[in-house]
């Protein structure tokens, strides 16, 4: 037991360093891209091809394949990003930061992609493409926080302070992000009752749920295999001077 | 020096920074002065019916409120360091802390507290209730204080680049302030009891005077790394 964790540790170590970690990433992301693939398509497959209609929606809901998943994941990735902040910002770690601002475009993509959806999926339903309700604006408000952290980190030139400077932010909105949850619930049952809630939608049957929960797993997957992607990408265009990265890529023997 | 200790320090660095604001009379009247020309256009935007304004008038001068307190933000520390003066502050063995601190609060004194004053007067040109005055400068009070706390850390971090940038760092995290607020206000004018938002944003304030001041120290830091 105590040989497991000793290699649990040194592979965590290892991963921290940049070299080591492009090489992992070399190896592992084909077979991480096909893993990824196969579930995401079959959760998509699944849902928009033989899940049952619902009752009262017909097959407009299937678009909730989509839209719940991006939406889980919008507000995942930026939990994630704060905490790799912490990570950044107490142990200094190169890498934390790299992670966190090669997670943020992905984030804010997700957080898009469930707005838009949502919006789609309005329109059929509730008769309108925009309701100003707590959760939708939540959302709006989480997109506009991530387009703050990729606006700072862009406009700075010296990349690695950047990186400290986007972890601040992201530290300073995981503590603001409930009030801003919490206040929008206020202001919205403030205001008008709730009329849509999409919360207490009627217990989904498992041929629902199934796929679904397929599609969740297959849209993390997705966005694993891309955070990896982007990851060495962002490596390779900060390292691509140093020594193990010439010797990468030319061969070239000292 | 005689005397030398902290707080005189702190207080040395307040009546400086204070001075120079005075003397330059555009640094306390530009957000003053923007603030009554926004509340301003609302009525000329929106027409002159008396209801219509009234029950805008919170939300319009919260906007109003928040946007003129942002507008000086990026001078916070942009002057000292263009000449040097803050890498003087942190080279000193004085807490960095503290200089944030009366930074934020001179921030506060030329820019929150005019516009303290002139919501009173806006108060009157958009037709607010009477008894409304005093949740309105409560709320106003705490608000615009967190403004500027939110506005040094964005003018830190932003430090030498456009202000626009710092403007966009932190309005997002302005909104719980601006729902707030505009909450104490409605309930206030329909008579109901406000304290519980006006005790969020007291503990808002609270958290976030050390809280904001330590990651604004950080991000200053990080220019001398």
């Amino acid at each position: 037991m105590n040989k497991f964790w000793f290699l649990i540790k040194n592979w965590f170590i290892a991963m921290g360093s940049t070299p080591s970690f492009y090489k992992w990433a070399t190896t592992f992301l084909p077979w991480l891209g096909i893993l990824a693939f196969l579930t995401f398509s079959l959760g998509l497959v699944w849902g928009i091809g033989f899940a049952p209609s619902d009752y009262k929606q017909g097959d407009v809901y299937r678009i909730l394949f989509i839209h719940v998943p991006s939406a889980i994941l919008g507000q995942s990735i930026y939990l994630m990003m704060a905490v790799f902040g912490f990570i950044s910002l107490v142990w200094r770690a190169k890498i934390a930061g790299m992670l966190l601002i090669s997670a943020a475009p992905l984030g804010a993509g997700f957080t898009l992609v469930a707005l838009v959806t949502g919006s789609i999926w309005g329109k059929p339903t509730w008769g309108t493409w925009w309701v100003w309700d707590a959760r939708l604006t939540s959302t709006l408000i989480l997109f506009f926080l991530y387009a703050a952290i990729i606006a700072l980190h862009s406009s700075l030139d010296n990349k690695t302070k950047a990186d400290r400077a986007v972890s601040i932010l992201s530290v300073l909105g995981i503590a603001i992000v409930p009030i801003i949850k919490k206040s929008v619930d206020w202001w919205q049952t403030l205001h008008q009752p709730s009329t849509f809630s999409l919360t207490s939608s009627p217990s989904m049957t498992a041929d629902m749920y199934q796929p679904l929960l397929m599609c969740v797993v297959g849209f993390y997957l997705v966005f694993i295999f891309m955070l990896t992607n982007s990851l060495r990408a962002e490596i390779i265009s900060r390292e691509k001077g140093r020594n193990w990265a010439q010797k990468q890529f030319f061969r070239r023997e000292k | 020096m005689k005397g030398h200790n902290t707080f005189n320090w702190f207080k040395l660095i307040l009546t400086r920074d204070l001075t120079i604001a005075f003397r330059r009379s555009s640094s306390y009247l530009t957000p003053l002065i923007f603030f009554l020309i926004v509340i301003t256009f609302f009525p000329l935007a929106l027409g002159p019916q008396e209801s219509l304004i009234s029950s805008l008038a919170p939300g319009v001068i919260w906007i109003s409120a928040l946007l003129s307190s942002l507008l000086a933000v990026e001078g916070i520390f942009s002057e000292d360091d263009r000449d040097g003066t803050l890498d003087q502050y942190f080279l000193s063995n004085e807490p960095p802390f503290l200089l944030v601190f009366s930074k934020v609060l001179c921030h506060w004194l030329i820019c929150g507290a005019p516009i303290l004053l002139a919501s009173i007067l806006g108060s009157f040109m958009l037709f607010l209730p009477n008894g409304v005055l005093v949740p309105l400068l409560m709320s106003l009070f705490l608000g615009t204080f967190f403004m500027s706390l939110l506005g040094a850390l964005g003018a830190a971090l932003s430090l030498g680049k456009s202000a626009i940038l710092s403007t966009i760092i932190v309005l997002p995290f302005s909104i719980p302030t601006l729902l707030m607020g505009t909450s104490i206000m409605t309930l206030a004018i329909n008579e109901q009891d406000y304290s519980g938002y006006l005790q969020i944003m007291g503990a808002m304030l609270a958290v976030g005077v050390p809280g904001l001041c330590i990651l604004t120290v950080e991000a200053i830091l990080l220019r001398y790394e």
